[in-house]
């Protein structure tokens, strides 16, 4: 048996069509799951956004459950510097060594790479993670070069 | 003495020899040319060559030797690839050495590797149009997710008798990604729509890394159990490699035991393509269907990338689509050669693996639901 007779007698239709349907489900929810994971994440890390869902986020602000940090500012050139040491995070592991971020920064003619990491840890863009390495925080660094 | 050297003579291969052992030893020679003079995925065509001789050097039947003969070495070689255990091991190795940041950072990608499963199922039409079984169609379809591991797995369940040639088209396309690719891909895109350039993914964090494939994972085999083997062991790898703790093991499983997997499979695979079983007309059928089954799988990732583009603010390359067969890295490389030989300065590797890695994760639910359909 062969052409369309054969795809009719084996149900070829149905199974081609029940097969796709199911593969797009399970990548389509998986996609949706990993969506929302980070946002999951963020409220697993800060309880405190939940609360604010049912007080209010500006009552949950007043009682000072929820204190956003005061944005560091920086200066257009040390913006211009952080961006170069975005570059050369962007380069290494999650987890980084400092003082191979700052031999990297040496070798690459970032101008005084001593004072602008100290920058950098003191707004927090570079925090340690307890385990003696340190990591990049994209969201800060991003708020604050946008400002 | 005569006799003797009469009979010693009748069991050697230059007596033995039949014109389809030569061009199956051919084929083999021209697959260790192409891994190691072209780079073609040398690491799967030099084993499967060097098994095709292996497998052809003709054998007087009843010493043992052969690969379909019981008791032999090789067929005790060839039940990791019958029973399926090679394929799994081969997934966890591959788990172990995948980052699914890129995933985790545009999870719309995962899209395009679900479109190019749409090559499986109308290879699956086209094979039971031209009088295929239902199983064997299955098998054949699955040729289109470009993904070896799975193909055999699934040949293995439901079609063993077409292990070798499957397995060969299977290895064979997807060595011949970066000659399949380009002119499905220029054809069916502008040079506009090649220009678009990706946003820059947001950073992912290391534990969405960790809980991803713990996700992935219960997520897909709830919904198909029959991926489980494949899925399994590739999201058990992943896990093994983001645990941070359990380095060692990701090490073993992304080096010594992949590389094992890999030539044992490699050699078996080839060894199964004896002239007497693999030149059959059905294996003509099979590669040319399988040919198809990866172009359609390429086209369709293009196409639903062009459709995707319709209702995105933020444009994607329609390129990425071509990366959703499940090639890796090879068609995230196509693509990324083929986007720079429009702008050198356009970097669309590091998105191209995203639909790729998804294209593994579909092709394996696909396998799963073909083997729970045709079971």
């Amino acid at each position: 048996m062969y052409g369309i007779e054969a795809i009719n007698a084996n149900n070829g239709w149905a199974i081609s069509v029940v097969g796709i349907t199911i593969v797009f489900t399970g990548l389509v929810v998986l996609s949706f799951v990993i969506s929302q994971l980070h946002k999951v994440m963020d409220l697993f890390e800060n309880p405190r956004k939940i609360k604010g869902w049912f007080i209010g986020e500006q009552k949950a602000a007043e009682e000072g459950e929820i204190s956003e940090s005061p944005p560091f500012t920086l200066t257009e050139e040390q913006k211009e510097i952080t961006k170069q040491f975005a570059l050369l995070a962007r380069t290494m592991e999650e987890h980084f060594s400092l003082p191979r971020l700052l031999h990297l920064s040496q070798i690459s003619g970032v101008k005084n790479p001593h004072s602008n990491l100290n920058i950098l840890l003191k707004s927090a863009i570079i925090f340690p993670d307890g385990e003696g390495f340190f990591c990049w925080d994209q969201n800060l660094y991003t708020k604050i070069i946008s400002q | 003495m005569d006799t003797l050297f009469l009979e010693f003579f009748q069991n050697t291969g230059f007596y033995l020899c039949d014109y389809r052992n030569i061009i199956m030893i051919l084929i083999g020679i021209v697959f260790i040319y192409l891994g190691i003079a072209k780079d073609y995925e040398p690491l799967l065509l030099v084993p499967i060559g060097f098994g095709m001789l292996v497998g052809n050097i003709p054998i007087f039947t009843g010493l043992g030797l052969g690969i379909y003969e019981n008791n032999s070495v090789l067929h005790y070689l060839y039940f990791g690839v019958t029973q399926g255990i090679y394929p799994p091991l081969i997934f966890l190795g591959i788990g172990a050495m995948t980052d699914f940041s890129t995933l985790l950072a545009r999870p719309v990608l995962m899209l395009l590797g679900a479109a190019a499963q749409a090559g499986i199922f109308i290879t699956f039409l086209g094979a039971l149009a031209l009088g295929f079984a239902p199983n064997e169609a299955s098998s054949i379809g699955i040729i289109g997710g470009a993904d070896g591991p799975t193909a055999i797995f699934l040949t293995a369940k439901l079609a063993p008798h077409l292990i070798g040639p499957i397995a060969v088209a299977a290895y064979s396309y997807m060595a011949l990604v970066p000659v399949i690719q380009p002119p499905i891909m220029r054809l069916l895109t502008t040079r506009k729509e090649r220009l678009i350039r990706m946003e820059e993914p947001r950073q992912v964090t290391k534990r969405e890394k960790m809980i991803f494939p713990i996700v992935a994972f219960l997520l897909c085999c709830f919904l198909a159990p029959a991926a489980l083997p494949l899925l399994g062991m590739l999201c058990f790898g992943n896990v093994l490699k983001e645990a941070v703790v359990t380095e060692r093991l990701a090490v073993t499983a992304r080096t010594a035991m992949i590389d094992t997997a890999t030539i044992l499979l490699g050699v078996t695979v080839g060894a199964s393509t004896q002239g007497d079983v693999f030149l059959v007309p059905s294996s003509v059928g099979i590669f040319v269907l399988g040919a198809v089954s990866f172009c359609i799988a390429t086209a369709s990732g293009l196409i639903f990338a062009k459709i995707m583009n319709l209702f995105l603010k933020s444009k994607i390359n329609p390129l990425l689509g071509a990366a959703g067969v499940s090639a890796v890295p090879d068609s995230a490389r196509v693509v990324q050669m083929v986007g720079q030989r429009e702008d050198p300065t356009n970097f669309l590797l590091m998105h191209a693996m995203a639909p790729n890695v998804s294209g593994v994760i579909g092709s394996a639910i696909a396998a799963g639901v073909l083997w729970s359909l045709m079971a």
